[in-house]
């Protein structure tokens, strides 16, 4: 009895593997373009992954609706990297070969990012970044299948000394979570403000373990140095835990903080936040004044119930150089799509921008405020006063791209 | 650095200790009796912890009165969920090999934290600390919060409560005598299953106490799960396996030394100090497995 | 049991060899029967390529696991070793891959020597959580050593000889798993591993006729060690990167999960083990897309069916089917 029940499980088994692995046998129609997105799904990326997926989604139904790309359909299919960067080289190749994909999106994870690019490289199909940030895609690691249409950390951390050192602030101190981003965003940030205000100093300079959800053993160490500010490159649940822990301290009764004032960490942080704080985000909806932003903001909210974090209109945006890029060669082909990346000119969400030719990036700078509550807002706060910080006055000039792009082998 | 600051770093290691020890003295005890490392410890803390976000959705935020519901509501349900998992899993890999208990919970973990985020989404939940316990006391001019005292002040008391239980009960007993000797006990007539049970159960509902208390301590998101459980497993290693004073020790030992030990680095010119700091929990545990394996409260095994 | 297997397997043995020449042969003649299925066929090269290293990983495990009986959460540190031994020779010396990968088992059995010194004078758990403290060490120190590792970062855009095609970068992985798996097979077989076995089986009574256990956990560590090493060597040079998750403690869970869904107590167990795992991840995610979201769930209900109802993994299943006993 137990053997045959066994038996039966185990062909149930065997008709299951083959059952299976015949089904990525899909054609690949001639009137769709298809596009792989290796996200980052699970874990930590789930919540930034919400909001790109969305903004993928409305993206693929608008355009569909509207009769297609050169007439065709967009159809995403979406592969897990699980924050792993060999996981995410993996699922890349997948998607290019056995999915057919003619073009990919990148994750949120800036090593799985990077990983991702390699495979962009050899299969030569265009791959685009809107979370993953870090200034290696487009300098030590660039390379012209890519383009990278979120602000990278060089020009967060010197976007941000460009704002602080216009205050009146001379003592700052640092907290980060010790890995690449924050390290690069901390240099970036001295550098610059070396430069632009040399009597400003950071007096101390912590590093915590990525996903740290305890900081009251670096608060005190922090606040003995008396600061006027701190600058810090917690994201997320971090930053905003950072805040709610750092209040009850008295932390922000002498000192400011700066920080990425994304949507989804000011969304958790909720009623904690305090006003008053400088900091800056990515991509913020309310704060950019173009048509097609109020647009898509509405139908956003229309179709989701909430209002797009960061994540998704930079998403949105690098689809809209994409299709853009397609319509101009007339190409589904990756190899001639690329050739329209460099210098393309486009209307993102956030106003006319363009994808400079030496690294393909676009020109995305980070939008500076002041937190504040406004009434629409019932359950978070945003900034006011907000500015852009041109990408041109902070990103890499071509001299330093010239240096960083030939350490490549 | 003055002798002020240094105290007051002591009481802020201790009360992240505290929190520590709440979550790692249920992983202990697990141990102990049923002599089953529980992986997914770390996923019924998450799931308390989301339980009590979900549950201060319904109450007025900040209130104590929503504070204490989810104090008394949620670790009973975190509680019966163990009883679940106890009575339809644990209960047939008791005598298997330790390989196997633990993949089980490992396997527990992948499936408890995806529900998590299929349940309550991917986002990062912030539940506002109740007012009473959102400011803070003077310490030597310094702001100490409130809310890390007062988790100073449960730790102690759930270390008593558990010594007493154990010592000074009868349930207590059965629960020591399970863990030397569990045939003979059978033999008497004692239902052990019935001890492993609740064992689990009290685990379980210590796990979720600390998720509530997290909840209003910090931000809480997918990440803290697998976070605390690494941070547990160095505290119950430290102490000794199945040692519940021993998880008390190890937990000041780990919260003091996070605290402290980037300043004193720091003190002797040690540069980025703060980092050197993260490595302490793992050189501690290895230099503990090495010099005394069984942990500083516990007992050689043979 | 042992003289049971041992019938069985004298008696068997012909048809034994038979099996095992057919599916070389297989293995041999499968990226040119994949190739003519255009892209999805060289898809599929990549996959088996990575199939038959994460095999290897596999089966250099389960040398410390299924024999020895030494639970090890820190294996893939020999693995990371490996994998950065072939990154930095090939990135930053410019050594040729042959080099490269031959020095990747000894860099990482002088790791798996150092850290197995200290590990194997514990037994049980004790044994595992030493070896995952060491294995997280090892991480960090890579994670944040920047101006050597990369830090998180890894290092990236290791050189790849222009002869390899994906066809000969699978042919030279199968052809180092098979030499890998004859030379596993010899020791296993040998007094050696026989007295590994036996420590398994009872170290009490090894050591009361005369074995000097730790010695003999502490070689096979090392041997596991240098195979792993020589895995993670290659999974580098086929990704043509090195980063942190390969020495992290869940890339040391991958192995004994493909270990206990293929069966421990066999040399090829784990291989299937591991090949069965990233062949279902493929093909569960592309069956539907809600199933991307899901495959975490759906890998833990397999090893909890796995662990419930045939600990004995797949081989021990075909076993108890076929009717012969477990070695």
């Amino acid at each position: 009895m137990r053997r045959t029940v066994l038996k039966g499980l185990a062909i149930l088994f065997v008709a299951f593997l083959f059952g299976g692995g015949a089904l990525p046998a899909n054609s690949n129609a001639a009137d769709t373009i298809k596009i792989g997105f290796v996200a980052d799904v699970s874990g930590i990326g789930a919540t930034f992954y919400k909001s790109q997926k969305a903004a993928i989604d409305l993206f693929v139904q608008q355009t569909n609706a509207a009769g297609g790309v050169l007439g065709k359909k967009l159809e995403v299919v979406v592969r897990d990297a699980q924050l792993k960067p060999d996981i995410g080289a993996n699922m890349a190749r997948e998607l290019i070969l056995a999915e057919k994909c003619d073009f990919l999106i990148g994750p949120t994870s800036s090593a799985v990012a990077l990983a991702v690019t390699k495979v962009s490289k050899e299969f030569k199909k265009v791959v685009y970044f809107h979370t993953s940030n870090t200034e290696a895609l487009t300098s030590t690691d660039y390379q012209p299948f890519m383009f990278q249409v979120v602000p990278n950390t060089v020009i967060e951390g010197r976007g941000i000394a460009q704002f602080l050192s216009k205050k009146p602030f001379t003592k700052y101190v640092y907290i980060g979570p010790d890995y690449a981003y924050g390290h690069t965003q901390h240099n970036s940030f001295k550098e610059r403000m070396a430069q632009l205000k040399p009597d400003a100093k950071i007096l101390e300079t912590i590093w915590v373990k990525v996903g740290e959800t305890n900081y009251s053993p670096y608060i005190p160490t922090l606040m003995a140095k008396d600061p006027e500010m701190l600058f810090t490159s917690l994201w997320g649940g971090g930053s905003a835990t950072f805040i709610k822990q750092a209040k009850p301290y008295g932390f922000f009764n002498k000192t400011g903080i700066t920080s990425l004032y994304d949507l989804d960490m000011l969304r958790v942080a909720g009623m904690d936040m305090p006003e008053g704080q400088l900091g800056y985000a990515r991509a913020a909806f309310y704060a950019i004044d173009t048509p097609q932003m109020k647009e898509f903001n509405q139908k956003y909210f229309d179709k989701f119930k909430e209002w797009p974090a960061d994540w998704a209109i930079m998403a949105y945006d690098g689809l809209i150089a994409l299709t853009d890029a397609i319509k101009k060669v007339n190409s589904v082909d990756s190899e001639k799509v690329v050739t329209a990346i460099g210098g393309l000119k486009f209307k993102s969400l956030r106003g006319d921008r363009f994808i400079r030719a030496e690294d393909h990036m676009m020109n995305a700078g980070i939008y500076v405020g002041t937190t504040t509550k406004d009434p629409k807002y019932k359950d978070f706060l945003i900034m006011k006063d907000v500015v852009e910080v041109p990408a041109e006055q902070v990103w890499f000039s071509l001299d330093e791209l010239k240096k960083l792009q030939a350490g490549q082998k | 650095m003055s002798v002020q600051f240094y105290l007051f770093l002591l009481i802020n290691g201790l009360s992240l200790g505290m929190l520590l020890f709440i979550i790692a003295s249920g992983l202990t005890l697990v141990f102990g009796v049923l002599r089953v490392i529980n992986f997914a410890h770390g996923s019924l803390y998450m799931i308390g912890a989301f339980l009590a976000y979900s549950l201060s959705l319904l109450m007025t935020g900040g209130s104590l009165f929503s504070f204490f519901v989810m104090l008394l509501v949620v670790p009973p349900l975190i509680a019966v969920i163990g009883f679940v998992l106890e009575y339809t899993l644990f209960r047939r890999i008791y005598r298997a090999e330790h390989l196997l208990q633990l993949l089980l919970t490992y396997a527990l973990v992948l499936i408890l934290d995806d529900l998590v985020r299929l349940v309550w989404g991917g986002d990062p939940r912030n539940v506002t600390r109740p007012e009473f316990l959102a400011g803070s006391v003077s310490f030597f001019g310094m702001a100490l919060p409130t809310y890390n005292v007062f988790i100073l002040c449960i730790g102690p008391a759930i270390a008593l409560g558990l010594w007493l239980m154990l010592y000074r009960t009868r349930a207590g007993n059965l629960m020591r005598a399970t863990v030397s000797y569990p045939d003979t006990l059978g033999a008497l007539g004692v239902n052990v299953s019935w001890v492993m049970t609740s064992t689990f159960m009290l685990g379980c509902w210590l796990a979720g106490l600390g998720g509530v208390l997290m909840s209003s301590f910090a931000n809480i998101d997918l990440a803290i799960g697998m976070e605390k459980i690494i941070e547990c497993f160095a505290v119950v290693v430290i102490g000794g396996l199945g040692s519940v004073g021993g998880a008390l020790l190890g937990s000041l030992i780990i919260g003091v030394g996070i605290t402290w030990l980037p300043v004193l680095l720091a003190s002797v010119g040690v540069q980025e100090a703060s980092r050197w700091a993260l490595v302490f929990p793992y050189a501690m545990m290895a230099v503990v497995l090495i010099v005394r394996p069984w942990g500083l409260f516990g007992k050689p095994e043979r | 049991m042992m003289v049971n297997a041992r019938n069985s397997e004298a008696s068997s043995g012909t048809a034994r060899w038979l099996v095992g020449a057919v599916v070389v042969v297989a293995l041999f003649a499968l990226p040119f029967i994949l190739s003519q299925l255009g892209r999805t066929g060289e898809y599929w090269i990549w996959v088996t390529t990575e199939m038959l290293i994460m095999a290897l990983f596999a089966m250099s495990l389960n040398l410390i696991l299924g024999y020895g009986g030494m639970v090890s959460f820190g294996h893939a540190a020999f693995f990371g070793v490996g994998a950065y031994t072939v990154a930095l020779l090939m990135k930053k010396a410019g050594a040729p891959l042959v080099l490269a990968l031959a020095l990747a088992p000894v860099t990482a059995a002088i790791a798996a020597a150092v850290i197995g010194w200290f590990c194997v004078r514990l037994i049980g758990l004790y044994f595992a959580i030493l070896t995952l403290a060491f294995g997280q060490l090892l991480y960090m120190v890579v994670f944040q050593w920047y101006t050597f590792t990369g830090g998180d970062d890894g290092i990236h855009g290791i050189p790849k000889p222009e002869i390899l095609t994906p066809i000969a970068y699978y042919l030279l992985c199968l052809v180092l798993f098979l030499i890998c798996f004859l030379v596993m097979r010899m020791i296993m077989n040998s007094s050696f591993g026989l007295t590994i076995r036996t420590i398994r089986e009872n170290m009490e009574r090894a050591k009361f006729i005369g074995v000097n256990v730790r010695r003999f956990q502490w070689y096979n560590f090392i041997l596991a060690g240098a195979f792993a090493g020589l895995a993670g060597g290659l999974l580098c040079e086929l990704n043509r990167f090195a980063q942190t998750e390969f020495l992290h403690w869940s890339k040391s869970a991958e192995p004994i999960l493909a270990s206990l869904v293929g069966g421990m107590y066999s040399l090829v167990g784990p291989a299937i083990g591991s090949a069965v795992l990233i062949f279902l991840k493929i093909i569960v995610q592309q069956a539907h897309p809600s199933l991307v979201e899901t495959w975490a769930i759906f890998l833990g209900l397999i090893l909890l069916v796995v662990v419930l109802f045939a600990p004995g993994g797949l081989v021990g299943l075909y076993q108890r089917l076929t009717g012969k006993s477990e070695t």
